[in-house]
């Protein structure tokens, strides 16, 4: 990659590596009035350098809630050169209108092919006991690998950037099982729908939606042919929560069948214009529930229909952006269980949509 | 079929979506706390689908009105800002109901209103009683629910509640509390009853139980090998702004602060670990510490253990203010207590001979509410056999509000080549690690109240302790021959000479806030 395209915007001071901890030392020493605080290390890693300085901009954003000790890691693996860059800095912010709250951030720029840099990098450079949250940005290369992983607390990734999702998640499982379960995987396009869920439970503590999802006849999901991985997840829910087996799909249209052997058709329409998640759509023969997005509207419609009654609501919907995903992410922490309850189904059908 | 979508999605019970129920609807308390903590929930996407909220007061309004009203206070508090697309969404479901609390007929429309709704909504009848009305109305309200059937639950849908919400006071004496006790258990039944105690839903409230059995390095420490004494610090600096000397001045501190808030916060403390997390699970070892309470049954052991005081003229933040005899609203002849401090000691195994001192008061130099749990000295060997001995005891701070987090103070030594020690804390701020607000008291409380989870309510038997403990020191104030002196300090100090010298006597000081 051309050095030129490659930004350092607002990374700060560049030092040398050997010296980080003593340049942090100064920063620190040269401002009294801040507070440095950190509850997690968060490593951001890309292999497309060009994202170092926008990474940047994010994690000033993200710090404004979740004080960390930010490390951006940039791979340049097509490099001739073999080199490692790196600078320092501080993002500041201020709590109740006082206190100067700082999160001190290292980048790196690492450049050529060498064999555990990416590792030793990322351990040389954490806060000790601190949990380690990383942010794996785009595919998963052969530098995902076990001496890494093995000491993640938190794994962030966004499957809808994937050109092989099944691929990526059977990589996934792998970690997770060395790992010994240790490692929490926290999938973005599972986070792009976590309104729509919050929406649709919320419907169902009605008695005629609950009464009715027996009988759902249809289910119909509109998104934007680039987030079918977040569709997928929210349809494997859908079908988890309910009992429902996957019998048979041909391309994006779903056989679903149910406990008690009924049949329930699924469909995943696109619609590039609509928001990423745009439409979920449950349809008995007596009761519709409905929940839906304009493009770029910061809320959900929520409706329920039935002969007896309906329901209109409106709710918050979730970002579009990563740095707000992730920030929703770190705010709710835990375990994800419901997310390693429903991925039996979603590998199922993963295999129905990427065998082939 | 139950909702199955609700599984795991959220580590909480689950609240149910209902109809909420507010008595004393034109008041501040519903303007300024009640609505905006539901509006806060709809904006977080928290509040169940389909929650009606009826404002149940006695003034001439119209559900316009009282929508404006609430929209207006909710622009100017809401801890999330005001989204009009939010708002307009929750106040399609806010209505207005005028009637007379003492108006039978008023109540029997109420029941017609609510039917109406639940049927054209299609729900099962979930209702949310809140009484947010002056306390003289508490019995009215009740017995009338009871009268128009509206306190027990539709029989016809299965899993339907009625429940109700009482704010404090909760009765003004032991004797009034039972009374008040059998007025709501003959309406509700307990399970369904929800005593507000707005401090129990307070993050750090709740992280006391956190603290104290999610880490193992202070459960072992927690009694009377290694703790000397704990203290418990409610500090205001307003006095009786706003009107609020009419009702101060019939309470006391006593009466408003300690009886509820800081005995509940002394029995998180204090409490044994409980069995399990359910609400009786923790409820059953907190009222434990109420029972244990060595009961100050005397005149002359109320002299020597509880201290109370007024402030007199004085200044704070550089501006003069005035007495709490001049006060607005205030009989200049008041015998009511601005200020108290009480030594308490829980007769238990683990507390013997570990004081609790709370203390309480207006015009104090600034605004705090902190537990801090003072440490036993070390040895006197090695570095306490020093002349000097080592600066201070280790003492674990607990901040409620403002500034809400915790804190540790240990010893360590200066840098050089003389061994000098200085205390230095450890300080962990909620507002610098988690930047995001947290939830209001009220926000989190009425979801537990939908989700019928009763962990941060007081127990009747909870209540009924506390106020036994208080009346034992009410009744030496005001009904025995020779009362307790009342002492005086002046606003903008940190309390009377009086309550300095309670701890004196037992050779410690109060901690500096």
């Amino acid at each position: 990659m051309r050095e030129e395209m490659i930004s350092t915007e607002g990374l700060g001071k560049k030092v040398e590596v050997s010296s980080i901890p003593l340049e942090l030392k100064k920063l620190w020493e040269q401002d009294e009035a801040s507070t440095n605080a950190s509850l997690m290390n968060l490593l951001v890693y890309t292999e497309d350098p060009t994202k170092l300085s926008q990474n940047s901009s994010v994690i000033q954003d993200l710090t404004r809630d979740n004080a960390c000790r930010a490390v951006l890691i940039a791979m340049d693996r097509d490099s001739d050169d073999v080199s490692i860059d790196s600078w320092i800095t501080a993002h500041c912010h201020l709590t109740n209108g006082r206190k100067s709250v700082c999160s001190e951030q290292v980048s790196f720029l690492l450049k050529g092919k060498s064999l555990g840099r990416l590792r030793n990098t990322v351990f040389s450079n954490l806060n000790s006991d601190l949990p380690l949250v990383f942010w794996w940005q785009g595919e998963l290369s052969d530098l995902f690998e076990e001496r890494l992983y093995r000491l993640l607390n938190r794994l962030i990734i966004d499957s809808t950037s994937w050109q092989d999702p099944r691929k990526g998640y059977q990589l996934l499982n792998h970690a997770r099982v060395e790992s010994r379960g240790r490692l929490t995987i926290q999938d973005l396009a599972w986070t792009r729908s976590y309104h729509f869920r919050l929406a649709l439970a919320g419907l169902c503590d009605d008695p005629i939606a609950q009464n009715n999802l027996n009988k759902i006849e249809q289910l119909q999901i509109i998104a934007q042919s680039n987030q079918k991985t977040s569709a997928l997840l929210l349809m494997a829910w859908v079908a988890a929560r309910l009992d429902w087996k996957l019998k048979d799909s041909d391309g994006n249209v779903f056989d679903f069948e149910t406990k008690s052997g009924s049949s329930v058709h699924g469909a995943l329409e696109f619609d590039d214009q609509g928001a990423p998640i745009s439409q979920l759509r449950l349809q008995a023969a007596d009761c519709q529930l409905d929940i839906s997005r304009k493009r770029d509207s910061k809320y959900l419609s929520h409706s329920l229909q039935s002969k007896e009654h309906q329901i209109k609501v409106r709710g918050p919907a979730d970002a579009d952006d990563d740095q707000g995903l992730v920030a929703s992410q770190l705010s709710r922490g835990g375990k994800n269980s419901l997310f390693l309850h429903i991925l039996p189904v979603f590998e199922k059908i993963l295999d129905s949509q990427y065998s082939a | 079929m139950s909702n199955p979508f609700r599984e795991d999605l959220v580590s909480r019970n689950r609240p149910e979506s209902c109809t909420v129920v507010i008595f004393g609807a034109t008041g501040d308390l519903t303007h300024r706390k009640l609505v905006p903590a539901l509006y806060n929930l709809a904006a977080d996407g928290e509040l169940p689908t389909g929650v009606q909220i009826i404002g149940f007061a006695r003034r001439d309004w119209t559900d316009e009105s009282f929508r404006e009203g609430l929209e207006k206070l909710n622009k100017e508090v809401s801890r999330t800002g005001h989204d009009d697309a939010i708002w307009k969404s929750l106040a399609s479901n806010i209505s207005y109901h005028q009637s007379e609390f003492q108006d039978e007929d008023g109540y029997q429309r109420l029941a017609e209103k609510l039917d109406r709704i639940d049927q054209e909504r299609g729900a099962k009848g979930n209702r949310l009683f809140y009484i947010a009305s002056a306390p003289e109305y508490f019995d009215d309200i009740l017995l009338n629910l009871k009268k128009a059937g509206l306190s027990q639950p539709n029989e016809q849908a299965a899993g339907c509640w009625s429940r109700v919400i009482v704010e404090k006071p909760f009765g003004t004496t032991l004797a009034t509390a039972q009374h008040l006790n059998e007025v709501v258990n003959g309406t509700f039944e307990e399970k369904d009853t929800y005593r507000i105690d707005h401090y129990l839903g307070k993050e750090t409230a709740q992280n006391i139980m956190v603290l104290r059995f999610a880490n193992a390095i202070f459960e072992p420490l927690w009694n009377k090998e290694f703790i000397d004494h704990v203290q418990i610090t409610c500090a205001e600096h307003l006095g009786m702004e706003g009107g609020r000397g009419g009702y101060y001045d019939t309470a006391g501190a006593l009466r408003d602060m300690v009886q509820n808030h800081l005995l509940q916060l002394l029995s998180l403390v204090a409490m044994e670990p409980p069995t399990d997390l359910s609400a009786d699970g923790v409820r059953d070892e907190k009222v434990k510490v109420l029972r244990s309470l060595r009961q100050w049954n005397t005149p002359e052991l109320v002299a020597q253990n509880v201290v109370r005081a007024q402030y007199i003229g004085g200044t704070i933040n550089g501006k003069e203010v005035p007495g709490y005899r001049e006060e607005d609203r205030v009989n200049p002849e008041s015998t009511t207590e601005a200020y108290v401090a009480v030594r308490c000691l829980i007769d238990t195994w683990r507390w013997s001979g570990v004081p609790f001192y709370v203390r309480v008061g207006k015009r104090l130099p600034k605004k705090a509410t902190e537990i801090s749990v003072h440490f036993k000295e070390t040895p006197s060997v090695l570095f306490n056999a020093l002349p000097g001995g080592v600066p201070d005891g280790n003492v674990l701070v607990i901040r409620i509000q403002p500034d809400e987090g915790i804190s540790l103070r240990m010893n360590s030594k200066l840098p050089g080549t003389s061994l000098r020690m200085e205390p230095v804390k450890m300080d962990f701020h909620y507002a610098t690690s988690f930047g995001k607000n947290s939830p209001e008291a009220y926000e989190r409380l009425l979801l537990d109240a939908m989700a019928g989870d009763a962990t941060l309510f007081a127990r009747r038997d909870e209540v009924e302790e506390a106020w036994r403990f208080i009346d034992h020191i009410e009744n030496a104030w005001h009904e025995s021959e020779q009362p307790p002196e009342m002492a005086e300090f002046p606003a903008g100090s940190w309390g009377p000479r009086e309550a300095d010298d309670l701890l004196d006597r037992d050779g410690r000081a109060w901690r500096r806030l």
